[in-house]
Order: structure tokens, then C-alpha cells, then sequence
């Protein structure tokens, strides 16, 4: 008897947690005990919030010298390019008359002239996802700065993704290569519009609903369309076509586009103060 | 330090070397998972019932971090420790390479049923092309960090494991 129960409690303990793990998913997934499975979430990540802070002073240099080991050779190849980059954009300062213009295109530059007038929260990135199977960073600003859920996210060349949670003193911003993500966009040319979805890190963004008809350029620029009921603004640049092609028969082109925003190197993105009804 | 307190320390431990430093060691953009591994070590050392218990509070801990549906690693994280604990009996763990062998099965085992009941809950885009390569980059990298959490799981359940002995 003392046999059968030592081996039968294991699983009894099993059978429990299984079921309170069941639970727990079937109240998020209806939705049920939402608000306040999203308010356990966020003081989660507040009560976090200062030991995370702690823990980056220490370990960050740390994780620099692994990251540096195991991207040594995407590393070396992004020197030499930028090294090529700076080259040329000395040449053509030099060549530059007016350095009053330069100076002002510089500025013109790194300021967010596609986000308009719209109020903005800057904010740095304090780590990326925990989990392997969604693309988000989480950012060190929340609801006591004005971030909320479904604001949409900027860097200084275009669109980021979006904030699909916020706490008082964290953010979760989805990156626009999940494969959750999809915006409304609009071909700068043409001005046909389509759906970007995203499709993984490394995989660019794939655009439906764009007609055979219309001529798609390699290095187009897409923005977002802000059509109504869009959740983010008009004119925010998303990516550039890297090829588009329609096979027999279809009824869409087969458009891909690249982030113009280098997802992987995010330190300081902006937070727009947006939302469809404003 | 009380035996007792050990366990938290080391679940808040795992989960600050996870977000803080571990987040930022990608190969092709796939990360070590150090809250899964912190449950397959938990089967290894203490066996079925601590392995099912440490991992449900690994998984309950790595839920509210993430955006998938509250329980999905929770579920996950206490089968594996339990399916660890279960074979511990038939492996020897003095050899060395036993644990990082477990932690290779284990983990790809635990990222391949995250995806396959993810996707049961809703979340079909955990089942994509490179599923099979995710699992295998982190049962990789997994197996290699046991070498190290193995010893610090077995500081952590030092009174446990004296208790199952007895």
C-alpha cells in the first residue's frame, strides 16, 4: 500500500497542476478573468522592473561579450559596410556648398517628420522577448508616461510595430516581423493598398491584395495606408519591395517588402500617442 | 540561508539571467530557455513530483512575461519536469554528460509541445517551418547551461532531494 501511494502522488500532484494550467488558459482564452490576469501581468512586470534594472547594470557587459562571440562574423561584415557607408557620406559632405543646408537636412533627418504633430513618448528598449515564439521588445516606459495598448511604435526611419501591453512602468511592443502583425499599407507610387503581414525575424514582410495590373518598382517605398479603421496614422514608411512577381492565374502580385527599420538593433524607439478615433 | 528560501531565490535568479542576459545571446535569432531547463534539472535532481511542481512554477513565472495565454509554459514546463523525473530512476546521473543529454532531449521535446498545444489554444503561428530548428538550437544551447543550473538546482532542493532519499 505505502508502494502504490508513493508512486500514485506524483501523478495525482501531476493531474492537478495540469488542471489548474487548464484553467488558467481557458479564462484567459475567454477572456473571463482578463482584467485581472492583465493586472497580475503588469505588476509582474513592475515588481520586475527594478531588479531587471539592476541585473542590466551587471549583466549587460556580460551578454555584450557573448553577443559579440557568437554574431563575431555578422559583426565584421556590418563594420566593413559601415566603414564603405561612412566613406561615402564623407565624400559627399565634402562635397556639400551650403553646409547651412546640410546641417538642416541632418536635422530634417532625424527628426520623425512622418509622425507629424502627433504627441510621442521616447523610450529605450530593456530587453527583447523572453520567449522564442513571438518577436517583441519591452520598453522602459508604461502607462505613468502616457503609453497605452495599441499605440503605434516609430524609429527614427519608420514604423517599429505596436504596444500590446502596458503597465505602469513597462511596455510590450510587438515587432512588425511577428507573425501576428499585419498593417494596412499603400504603395508610395502607385498608391495601390494592401495588407503587410508579418513572417519572422529573418524573413521579410509579405503584401497581399495588391492588383497584377499595378507596377511595382524594387526599392519602392511602403507606408502605412491610415485607412479608416486603421490603427496606426497615414505615411509612416514600413519597408522597401524587394520583389514582386504574380504567377499564372493569380488574382495578386507576390509583393515582399524589407523593414526599413533594423529590427535587430533597436535601442531608443518612440511611442506615437495615436489612436484611430483621434 | 534557509533551505527553504533557496528555490524563490533561484526561480528569481533564472528568470533575471534570462531576461537580462540570455535575451541577448540569439543564434539566428533562437535563445537559450533558461525557465524550461530550470524544470528539466528539477526532474533530474528531485524526480517526477518536485520536476512537475518546479516546472509549473518556472512556466507560471515565464507566462506573465510573455504575450501567450496565462498556463501554456506552466502546462508545458510541469509535463517536462515530470517526464524528466520519471526517467531519472533509469539514468545514472553520475556520468557527466547525462544531464546535458537530458537537457538536449528535454528541451526540444518542451519547445516542440509548446508549439504543437500552442496552437491547440490558438496560437497557430507557433507551428511554422523552422519549429523543428527552433527546438534543436535551444536544446543545444539548454544542454550546454545545464552543466551549470544542474548544480545550482541541487542546491536549491537540497532539503528535498534529503527528504526523498530518506
Amino acid at each position: 500500500m505505502a508502494v502504490y501511494r508513493r508512486t500514485a502522488r506524483p501523478r495525482f500532484i501531476l493531474l492537478l497542476l495540469v488542471l489548474t494550467a487548464i484553467t488558467l488558459l481557458t479564462l484567459d482564452q475567454r477572456g473571463t478573468g482578463s482584467g485581472v490576469i492583465n493586472s497580475v501581468r503588469g505588476g509582474a512586470r513592475d515588481a520586475f522592473a527594478p531588479v531587471g534594472r539592476a541585473a542590466d547594470h551587471v549583466l549587460n557587459p556580460v551578454g555584450n561579450f557573448f553577443e559579440g562571440m557568437v554574431h563575431y562574423g555578422d559583426l565584421k561584415a556590418e563594420n566593413a559596410r559601415l566603414r564603405d557607408q561612412n566613406a561615402e557620406l564623407r565624400g559627399q559632405a565634402l562635397q556639400a556648398r551650403d553646409s547651412e543646408r546640410e546641417r538642416k537636412a541632418l536635422l530634417d533627418q532625424q527628426d520623425l517628420t512622418f509622425a507629424g504633430d502627433i504627441p510621442r513618448v521616447r523610450a529605450r528598449v530593456v530587453s527583447t522577448a523572453a520567449s522564442n515564439f513571438e518577436l517583441t521588445v519591452e520598453i522602459d516606459r508604461g502607462t505613468n508616461a502616457g503609453v497605452a495598448k495599441g499605440m503605434p511604435v516609430v524609429a527614427g526611419a519608420g514604423l517599429v510595430g505596436r504596444v500590446v501591453e502596458a503597465s505602469r512602468s513597462r511596455a510590450t511592443v510587438v515587432l512588425l516581423t511577428d507573425t501576428s502583425f499585419s498593417v494596412g499599407v499603400r504603395l508610395s507610387a502607385s498608391g495601390d493598398v494592401g495588407v503587410a503581414t508579418g513572417r519572422g525575424a529573418r524573413s521579410p514582410l509579405r503584401v497581399d491584395l495588391i492588383d497584377p495590373a499595378t507596377k511595382v518598382d524594387k526599392d519602392e517605398v511602403v507606408v502605412t495606408s491610415g485607412l479608416q479603421q486603421s490603427v496606426f496614422p497615414p505615411g509612416i514608411p514600413v519597408g522597401k519591395v524587394l520583389s514582386a512577381r504574380t504567377p499564372p492565374g493569380a488574382l495578386q502580385q507576390e509583393v515582399v517588402i524589407a523593414p526599413v527599420v533594423d529590427l535587430r538593433r533597436l535601442e531608443f524607439i518612440t511611442v506615437l500617442q495615436w489612436s484611430p478615433k483621434a | 540561508m534557509a533551505a527553504r528560501l533557496r528555490l524563490p531565490l533561484v526561480l528569481l535568479l533564472v528568470l533575471t539571467v534570462q531576461k537580462s542576459l540570455l535575451s541577448d545571446i540569439d543564434v539566428r535569432d533562437v535563445r537559450p530557455d533558461a525557465l524550461l531547463l530550470l524544470a528539466v534539472c528539477a526532474g533530474l535532481v528531485g524526480g517526477s513530483e518536485v520536476g512537475a511542481l518546479v516546472g509549473f512554477a518556472a512556466g507560471l513565472i515565464a507566462d506573465l512575461f510573455v504575450q501567450a495565454p496565462l498556463g501554456l509554459s506552466a502546462l508545458v514546463f510541469s509535463l517536462v519536469g515530470f517526464a524528466v523525473g520519471s526517467f531519472r530512476s533509469t539514468l545514472l546521473r553520475e556520468i557527466w554528460w547525462i544531464p546535458p543529454a537530458t537537457a538536449f532531449v528535454a528541451s526540444a521535446g518542451g519547445v516542440l509541445l509548446y508549439g504543437v498545444l500552442g496552437a491547440v489554444v490558438g496560437q497557430s503561428q507557433y507551428v511554422r517551418p523552422h519549429l523543428v530548428t527552433t527546438a534543436l538550437v535551444v536544446a543545444s544551447m539548454n544542454a550546454l547551461l545545464s552543466l551549470v543550473l544542474v548544480r545550482v538546482t541541487g542546491w536549491a532542493l537540497v532539503r528535498t532531494t534529503e527528504r526523498y532519499a530518506r
